[in-house]
């Protein structure tokens, strides 16, 4: 090192990482949220019971994957922007929050290493999955899936998926494909969660291993 | 005036480069550990400080006070906890001072995690944070990086293994305060007797909601030296000397203060200041 | 190779005793295994605080000057000496100052607080993490050696005369097993009315 160029490698040693399978699905009313609750530090389990949902809006949240650090100091500075946007206009539509998401993201792609899925509902534009990877690139899906979980449940999702689900078949949908990547990744566990976002508001479950497993 | 100074940064690089190794800053190799109870939350850690493999401080304070209800468990580079401890505590007191009311826990989170998010995990600090504030108890840890968690209980640093498996065994929901104590006690003691890191003794803090929190220092004392068989006492004039030079002690310094009265010249208009 | 505090070697330790401090420091300054001066104290003192000095000559002598120009400053502003609580503290956030491009040093504080007339000990890191101690501090390259002799010498409440046997005593058995310090040794002997400065007679290799 020469003191001008930087070594990503040991600018990154030792963080914490959110290992991660997350996921975000519309279904007719709403969207669903859900994600495992697994962060680690190399191989160690730093926290069992993470809740890697975060809200950053009344009904608009986002599931998080990769540096724990840096996706929190992400979504703490969209909830800012989201806040002052609804004092100062009108409760934020969900492609409001996604930009903010993608422009962090975009803007600071050499710094950060963070995988955001924003999920919304808004009585314009109902329920709404926007996914961001890691360049900072922003894509409106039906469905979406991320972290090192998903990769295992590509194919379970695309063909189980179906549009226009009823809250209870989504939430089955979720639940089985997490259980999956949960199973099948090393780096995700715990627990299920799940966020529920509605006309009716936001509603929260949890399935623990002992019921999501019970068909093994 | 504020902030690092880097003046000597290249000089080390250089130093680095001609294959001199940079010496290793003290590390509290350490084990701490919250835990929530009943109406309040405790915080214990271990007393050894290392740097590489010698024991620097047998006895350090790992627990910093960061406002009267407020208390945080320091493991990693032991003057970043130190440091990042102190400027935080200062700025919540200026806060807190600024809006009439005490400091909540939350603030105190969202400061550090703020200040140590910006230097990039280059300010090796791993905190827990607990306290009590109007909102009721609070626990939650911060990694270097920034990250922060929530939890019932938590434990950090090299000794966190051993610590977790005690408290995964015997933690459960709804505690009173002793059995909470107890609990973090034993989990520090797990981390004092199998990891190498920590060592000699448990300091406890302990916060509840409404009542000033009770700091515990050398709550377990199990590493006691005992007293010298022998005493190692050399006789008086062993030691040989070439020259002895005894002077008394500098005397305080004898300053002279001035006092000078400023009045206006008095009579018509009264001097203008300040155009 | 070596660190940048062993490069020129030099040892400190400092001790505790009844209503008394002591700090002793060795004589050498090298470069690697030749020895270049054998007039090379590396104690300081500042008003009625001493400190030890330890590990790179350069930043030894820098430090030293920068502690001085503090400690004026200090007393010009305050007008009154600066107690060894407050000068430790000084050291600490000099020492922080400078987090990601450090001096390297390890340096160790000494003195009697002039109002409550405890002794008071403390060493540093690097990055000036104060280890504040009740009974001993050592710094330098026979710092290994220096833990073991006072480990075992070291008692609570030892008088003056006492006290300066088992620093001496310390300090030379421990330098006499490092190549990079020794070729004389000074002591000082710290109490409320009185400082004992004293030059040890020691081995010249």
């Amino acid at each position: 090192m020469n003191g001008i160029s930087v070594d990503m490698k040991a600018l990154k040693k030792g963080e914490v990482n959110l290992g991660t399978s997350i996921m975000a699905v519309t279904f007719d009313g709403g969207v669903i949220l859900g994600a495992d609750s697994r962060t680690t530090t190399g191989a160690f389990i730093a926290n069992r019971v993470t809740d890697k949902l975060t809200q950053v809006h009344d009904t608009i949240w986002c599931c998080r994957s990769g540096s724990a650090a840096d996706t929190q100091a992400v979504a703490d500075i969209v909830k800012y922007h989201l806040q002052q946007y609804s004092v100062l206009y009108e409760k934020p539509p969900t492609k409001v929050a996604a930009g903010l998401f993608q422009e962090l993201c975009y803007n600071n792609k050499d710094a950060l290493t963070a995988g955001i899925i924003c999920a919304g509902y808004d009585e314009i534009n109902g329920g709404e999955v926007y996914s961001i990877p890691l360049g900072g690139s922003l894509h409106k899906q039906p469905y979406a899936i991320a972290g090192s979980g998903s990769t295992y449940i590509y194919g379970y999702c695309n063909t189980r998926f179906k549009s226009n689900m009823t809250k209870d078949e989504a939430v089955d949908f979720v639940k089985g494909s997490l259980t999956e990547a949960i199973k099948w990744d090393g780096s995700s566990g715990g627990v299920i969660r799940m966020v529920i976002l509605t006309k009716q508001g936001v509603e929260r479950l949890i399935f623990y291993p002992d019921e999501y497993q019970k068909d093994y | 005036m504020v902030g690092f100074s880097f003046d000597n940064y290249q000089r080390n690089q250089f130093l680095t480069a001609k294959g001199y190794p940079v010496p290793t800053a003290t590390a509290t190799g350490t084990t701490i550990v919250g835990c929530r109870f009943d109406g309040g939350v405790v915080i214990a850690a271990d007393t050894r400080a290392t740097e590489g493999d010698i024991v620097a401080d047998k006895n350090c304070e790992k627990l910093h006070r960061m406002s009267p209800s407020i208390w945080c468990a320091g493991a990693g580079t032991a003057a970043d906890c130190e440091f990042v401890t102190q400027l935080i505590s200062s700025t919540l007191e200026l806060h807190s001072m600024s809006t009439g009311r005490a400091p909540r826990v939350v603030t105190c989170l969202t400061l550090l995690k703020q200040h140590l998010f910006k230097y990039q995990g280059h300010i090796g600090a791993y905190l827990i944070v607990a306290g009590t504030d109007p909102t009721g108890p609070k626990l939650f840890s911060i990694h270097a990086h920034g990250s922060t968690d929530v939890g019932y209980y938590l434990s950090l640093g090299s000794g966190s293994m051993a610590a977790m498996a005690t408290l995964e065994s015997k933690w459960k929901k709804s505690m009173t305060k002793q059995e909470a104590m107890e609990l973090c006690a034993e989990a520090i003691e797990a981390g004092i007797w199998n990891d190498l890191g920590s060592g000699s003794n448990v300091d406890m803090c302990v916060m509840e909601v409404d009542k000033p929190a009770v700091l515990y220092r050398n709550y377990r004392t199990p590493n006691e030296r005992s007293t010298k068989e022998k005493s190692y006492v050399f006789a008086r004039g062993t030691t040989a000397y070439m020259s002895e030079r005894v002077r008394p002690t500098v005397k305080p310094l004898a300053y002279d203060i001035f006092e000078e009265t400023v009045s206006s010249t008095g009579g018509g208009e009264s001097m203008e200041i300040d155009g | 190779m070596s660190d940048p505090s062993s490069i020129n070697g030099g040892s400190i330790v400092a001790m505790a005793g009844k209503d008394c401090v002591a700090i002793a420091c060795d004589m050498r300054l090298g470069m690697q295994a030749l020895t270049v001066s054998n007039d090379f104290p590396k104690i300081f003192q500042y008003n009625n605080s001493f400190i030890g000095l330890t590990g790179l000559g350069t930043d030894v002598t820098t430090l030293s000057e920068v502690f001085r120009y503090k400690v004026n400053m200090y007393n010009l502003r305050e007008e009154r000496d600066i107690e060894p609580e407050t000068f430790a503290n000084l050291v600490s956030t000099t020492l922080y100052e400078k987090r990601f491009g450090p001096y390297f040093v390890g340096p160790v504080v000494a003195g009697i607080n002039s109002k409550s007339g405890k002794p008071y000990i403390c060493g540093f890191d690097l990055i000036g993490c104060i280890n504040f101690a009740k009974d001993f501090v050592v710094g330098g390259t026979s710092s290994h050696q220096l833990f073991g002799m006072c480990e075992s010498l070291w008692e609570p409440d030892l008088e003056p005369e006492d006290l300066f046997e088992t620093i001496s005593q310390a300090l030379m058995n421990a330098q006499d097993r490092d190549a990079l310090s020794g070729w004389g040794g000074i002591v000082y002997v710290i109490t409320k009315d009185k400082i004992v400065k004293r030059l040890l007679k020691t081995r010249q290799d």
